[in-house]
């Protein structure tokens, strides 16, 4: 396996809170105005990997889309894991979500993928049930995650690491 | 796309000098090893220091994680570390190759704008439709809140019509035998025992009474009854009733009436009862010296009531909770179930009338009720007996033959039955002049026989008694055919001057 750096791109649809977990991730940062993004933010942060040396991930924030197009998948190719990202207050983001997962799948076969429900901060809007995420967490790696309160962000990249590096 | 072979030199060469300017254009030469060979443009616009560029060649390096720099590569509005917007182009040229970097601000700043105000509109809707889905689920649980209460509602009006019917109907019983018993003894010798007897059961009646009036709640809607009273006879009963009373506990109790009105006053007289007992039970309660004095004056149509006592009296920031329910802790010492002023208040107030309180503590305690008469009913010859043939349908036997003495005693002929389908019968076959019928009936309910003899033709009068005394059960009664509508315990007096009414409007 590659000591890196790791190309990882986050997908999901607008207004699901990639940025905010990028900024969560890489700078420890929140803000709770929404700002689109247009193109793709690139960030890049060292992490440590136990019993081995450090790695770099380099951070891909993809315009949020509820579908690949030409341009998303030009900004995919290199990318050795993408991390999924769904809103938990909007129930239709999820299938997003899945859908591009999927549609990643067929650009991307060997990426290490891991799904991350935001917004858990606002689990009393939460439209997304427990027995879903149970159903979901059979076939990849879940994580309930908050940008604003931090919760399960380094979990969900340090289980992307982890998964680059068995 | 324009042909700049086919330009004048001068026009192609100012051309390629705008858009080089305008795109901010940076050119970076690499070997394969991402050492800078070379670099040409505006390398400050684009954060790079040409002494130390380092650092943000790394930033551009991680661009290319994961891709052959081999081939050309176009990544649109890619968001640098300065956070300006660029369109990076990789141009592969053998081993080496070069980066080259427009500005993309502008048609970032336009795109995002556009996306922006697309993209919350998506979540404003979103927000909006989750926002009806939780007022929907608002007002599905108000519905659902307002059904559990009129449940409730009605099994509470449902208890307060049994028990008014369960109080009611042994009273009737009680005070009717009571009269007959009464009238069995030589004028004016009553006797003490059916005296307190008679004390006692309006007592209890006015008990009940308290009980029920509260039951039936602020909306009830309590019916009144004007009928001519007795002021004297008040006056004697409350004598009766409380003198016992204040004379164990080493109290004065007197009792006045004034009379500057030559009229007979007219008043719901179970209502006026119970207001003046309850003045009097609350008087005597709270007062441990000295005494307790009802004065009643009829003058102008009106009927005066002041009950005062020097008692202990109630403290001003106590005087607006007397007449809340359940107030018994307004008055220190206090061991009633609070009830009884709250009632009175009500009373007076479905009676039209004014409730005042002075009180001072240790001093005592003046209610003072201005109460405005009931206009009088038609003239009817009192005395005159009156003819014909009255059919009673009660299946209460004592009841039914309390009524059969009391119209009896009028003049009428009596014919008792006890079902309405035979009543019905009976009506049609032989019309009587005046119909008396129970509400609560075996076989059928009272209004339902009193509409299908309306339905079928019946056109006599129609007297309904109903041990239920909310203004709905009287509603229904005289909305199926009845003409009036008298409730239990039976005022004899009142049904007999009811009964002339009827038979003379006939």
């Amino acid at each position: 396996m590659s000591a890196g750096p790791f190309k990882v791109c986050m997908l999901g649809d607008f207004g699901v809170g990639k940025t905010s977990l990028v900024s969560r991730f890489v700078r420890s940062t929140f803000s709770d105005k929404y700002m689109t993004t247009v193109g793709v933010k690139v960030d890049s942060k060292e992490v440590a990997r136990p019993g081995r040396d450090p790695t770099k991930l380099v951070l891909w924030d993809i315009a949020g889309r509820n579908a690949i197009d030409s341009v998303s998948a030009n900004y995919l190719r290199g990318a050795s894991a993408l991390l999924i990202v769904a809103d938990g207050t909007r129930e239709a983001s999820l299938a997003a979500a899945l859908n591009l997962l999927m549609q990643a799948r067929g650009l991307l076969p060997n990426a290490f993928a891991v799904l991350a429900i935001n917004k858990f901060d606002l689990l009393d809007r939460w439209e997304i049930a427990p027995p879903t995420l149970t159903q979901l967490r059979r076939a990849m790696t879940v994580f309930e995650t908050s940008a604003a309160a931090g919760s399960g962000v380094e979990e969900a990249f340090a289980a992307i690491v982890a998964g680059l590096d068995p | 796309m324009i042909d700049a072979d086919a330009l004048p030199p001068f026009v192609r060469e100012r051309l390629r000098a705008l858009l080089l300017e305008r795109s901010h254009a940076l050119v970076l030469g690499f070997d394969p090893d991402w050492t800078l060979r070379e670099i040409h443009g505006d390398a400050a616009f684009h954060g790079i220091d040409t002494d130390a560029p380092a650092a943000r060649i790394a930033a551009l390096q991680d661009l290319f994680v994961g891709i052959d720099v081999g081939d050309d590569q176009e990544i649109p509005f890619v968001e640098l570390a300065n956070g300006r917007s660029v369109h990076v182009y990789l141009l592969a040229d053998g081993e080496s190759f070069h980066l080259l970097l427009l500005d993309a601000d502008e048609a970032r700043a336009t795109q995002r704008s556009q996306q922006q105000l697309a993209n919350e509109a998506v979540l404003a809707g979103h927000a909006k439709s989750k926002a009806i889905d939780a007022l929907r689920n608002i007002r599905n649980e108000l519905e659902r809140q307002r059904a559990r209460l009129e449940e409730a509602n009605a099994l509470k009006n449902a208890f307060i019509a049994t028990m008014s019917h369960e109080f009611r109907t042994p009273l009737t019983s009680a005070f009717g035998h009571l009269r007959l018993l009464e009238q069995q003894l030589p004028p004016g010798e009553s006797g003490d025992a059916l005296q307190a007897v008679r004390r006692s059961l309006t007592y209890l009646f006015a008990l009940a009474e308290n009980l029920l009036e509260y039951g039936r709640g602020e909306a009830g809607g309590g019916l009144l009854y004007p009928t001519d009273i007795d002021l004297d006879a008040l006056l004697a009963d409350c004598e009766a009733m409380f003198c016992p009373l204040a004379v164990a506990k080493n109290l004065v109790f007197r009792a006045t009436l004034e009379r500057s009105d030559a009229t007979t006053p007219r008043f719901d007289e179970v209502k006026l009862r119970q207001i003046v007992i309850n003045l009097l039970s609350n008087a005597m309660r709270y007062t441990h010296s000295g005494e307790v004095v009802l004065a009643l004056r009829w003058a102008d149509a009106r009927l005066h009531v002041e009950v005062s006592d020097t008692g202990i009296g109630i403290a001003p920031e106590f005087q607006a909770r007397v007449f809340h329910p359940f107030n018994s802790g307004a008055q220190s010492g206090s061991r009633g179930a609070g009830l009884g002023l709250s009632i009175v208040r009500r009373l007076v107030e479905q009676m039209q009338g004014t409730l005042a309180l002075q009180s001072e503590l240790g001093v005592g305690t003046r209610f003072t009720l201005d109460l405005p008469g009931a206009a009088a009913s038609p003239s009817t010859n009192d005395a005159a007996p009156v003819h014909g043939r009255v059919l009673v349908v009660e299946d209460d036997v004592d009841v039914s033959r309390l009524l059969e003495v009391a119209f009896e005693g009028i003049g009428l002929d009596v014919r008792v039955v006890g079902e309405a389908a035979a009543a019905i019968e009976v009506a049609l076959a032989e019309p009587p002049r005046l119909l008396v019928f129970d509400m609560h009936l075996p076989d059928l309910s009272g209004c339902e026989a009193v509409f299908r003899l309306r339905a079928q033709g019946y056109r006599g009068a129609i007297l309904m008694l109903s041990a239920n005394a909310s203004a709905d059960a009287r509603d229904a009664a005289l909305r199926a055919g009845a003409d009036r509508y008298l409730t239990k315990p039976i005022d004899f007096a009142k049904l007999e001057a009811v009964a002339r009414e009827l038979l003379a409007r006939e």
